[in-house]
């Protein structure tokens, strides 16, 4: 991953789906790839009772309600799992040769139980840990944004 | 996390009603040039003969919809099976199938079901495979990016939350892996035999840190096949019957690997609670013991969930119950762990193996590894997520 200019934050549904695969976009999905086109982290939440969950899902697992829209999370929080590949699924930008790449999940600030997964940047793999904090950054490949996460500056190891 | 919000009335009726009155296994390989329907097709014909019937005895089917395997209506048909009244395929995983097959028996879906489990080494799982043109077709159950933890991968990131949660070493996870590796020198169907030694532990590969080469199970070829009866019926048969005295799965939500509620709440809490409720036995005095092993981290929580200690206490218990002269786990100088070597030695069976093993210790057809006066099993399949099982099986009277 790199960075480099803004994309637009608008495709069709044919290029939103292009742009994120092998991620697999449909009808209960789209609104947060085009959130991450956006450079904004989405949960989903519902709008009867308030719960966040992840992944979406087009109903509300607390009340059942099925009034459950996209919203924004500042993307801050804390390493829950830390796992260091040394070997892998391929990607752009990944070079398991060059080193072992993270994969966190962090538990966001928003609430409780819920985790977002993906890399982290700007510390090397070796002094990553459970525990530590982290907050939300952008990173791209195939030309559209994706979300990293980096730790926070002045956070304690 | 909150603790279960009900738990299992301890309602059982089929409890002692079924029984496995045929076993057979293939052994299993790294390196065969066989297809799981051949591996089918012995295993199934091998427990068939080994219960003492024919064909037209088997009236039910069952199969895990493992990758690149048959159904079960191509066995059936391969089989000549000339009437079969239920017949079904299940998740991957040992316990789906087996517990099918045994609420069919019991319901009397069916009379006597057939279990045939094949596994095969899919492309993505060994270099031998890749490059077997033969099973170029096969290339699935694959991550589809590097920032997941679906599937095999959300073992090594709780194990990350497992050794910071509990302050704990890898020792744990080091010794269930020696153990399996000890323990399958003494079974002629394992894959691997080369002794292993916990410095061989630590100092094996890196995959997805921080779980190694010697934590994963070992991908092979091969088929194990069980015979489930009535009991009533089992008993006029060739084979002491073992008893099926509870089989149950569990599942939690969320049970999405990343949104795990945590290591004191997952799907082995809801198997356990739920075997517990509908077994007159559990641990003290339990004869037979195999907890998975696909991944360590998976049997270190078992080990735990099961009772045997407290949480994150995995590595000191199997310190204290480590017979130094074998190299291997026996608890209270008694009970072996996966006397069969387990998915990480005997070969990634996915629990079909651990299922084996119990009914042949339960037989005392274990031979050099034969648990002496075997009267009672209990064997946990499966991980956290969406695939935890288990069963207390028993001898007869």
């Amino acid at each position: 991953m790199s960075h480099s200019a803004p994309v637009p934050d608008t495709l069709d549904d044919a290029a939103l789906v292009a742009a994120y695969a092998p991620l697999v976009v449909d009808q209960d999905t789209a609104p947060y790839y085009r959130g991450w086109l956006a450079r904004e982290l989405r949960v989903a939440r519902c709008a009867d009772c308030g719960h966040r969950f992840l992944p979406p899902r087009p109903g509300c697992p607390v009340c059942w309600s099925r009034d459950v829209g996209a919203e924004a999370v500042t993307g801050s929080g804390t390493i829950h799992l830390c796992m260091l590949l040394h070997q892998g699924p391929p990607a752009p930008g990944v070079d398991y040769a060059a080193g072992p790449y993270p994969v966190v999940t962090v538990e966001l600030a928003e609430q409780a139980g819920l985790r977002f997964t993906a890399t982290v940047v700007g510390t090397p793999p070796e002094d990553l840990a459970v525990g530590q904090a982290v907050t939300l950054d952008w990173a791209e490949r195939n030309g559209v944004p994706h979300p990293v996460f980096r730790r926070t500056p002045g956070s304690p190891a | 996390m909150s603790l279960l919000a009900t738990h299992h009335s301890g309602r059982n009726p089929l409890k002692d009603r079924v029984a496995v009155a045929g076993i057979g296994s293939t052994g299993f390989s790294r390196a065969s040039d066989r297809t799981p329907l051949a591996n089918a097709i012995q295993a199934a014909t091998a427990a068939v003969r080994d219960a003492g019937l024919t064909a037209a005895d088997i009236d039910g089917i069952v199969m895990p919809g493992e990758p690149g395997g048959p159904g079960p209506n191509v066995v059936a048909s391969a089989l000549g099976l000339p009437r079969v009244s239920h017949f079904s395929r299940t998740a991957p995983v040992a316990m789906f199938a087996f517990a099918d097959a045994v609420h069919a028996v019991f319901s009397g879906a069916c009379d006597t079901a057939l279990v045939v489990y094949p596994y095969m080494r899919l492309p993505w799982a060994s270099r031998q495979a890749a490059n077997d043109p033969f099973r170029q077709h096969m290339a699935v159950g694959m991550a589809t990016v590097p920032e997941s933890i679906a599937n095999a991968a959300g073992y090594a990131a709780w194990a990350s939350r497992y050794l910071a949660e509990y302050g704990v070493t890898r020792d744990a996870f080091a010794r269930v892996a020696v153990n399996m590796r000890a323990n399958a020198a003494r079974n002629e169907l394992a894959a691997i035999a080369t002794p292993l030694t916990i410095a061989d532990y630590y100092e094996a590969r890196m995959i997805r840190e921080p779980l190694g080469m010697l934590d994963m199970d070992l991908p092979v070829d091969g088929a194990d096949a069980f015979v489930i009866t009535t009991t009533e019926r089992a008993r006029d048969l060739r084979q002491p019957p073992v008893l099926v005295h509870a089989a149950t799965t569990g599942l939690v939500a969320p049970n999405d690997e990343d949104q795990l509620p945590g290591l004191d709440h997952h799907g082995q809490h809801v198997v356990i609670d739920a075997l517990r409720a509908r077994s007159d036995f559990w641990i003290d005095g339990l004869d037979v013991y195999c907890p998975y092993d696909g991944f360590t981290v998976i049997t270190a929580a078992w080990i735990e969930n099961a009772g045997w200690c407290g949480p994150g206490e995995a590595g000191a218990f199997l310190a204290q119950h480590w017979d130094e002269a074998s190299g291997r786990v026996l608890i209270d100088g008694r009970i072996q762990v996966n006397p069969h070597g387990g998915s990480l030695s005997e070969g990634a069976t996915r629990g079909s193996g651990h299922l084996r093993e119990a009914v042949v210790q339960l037989r005392g057809q274990a031979g050099v590894r034969q648990t002496p006066d075997a009267r009672t099993a209990l064997v946990t399949t499966g991980g956290f997520f969406f695939n935890s099982q288990g069963a207390t099986l028993r001898a007869d009277d």
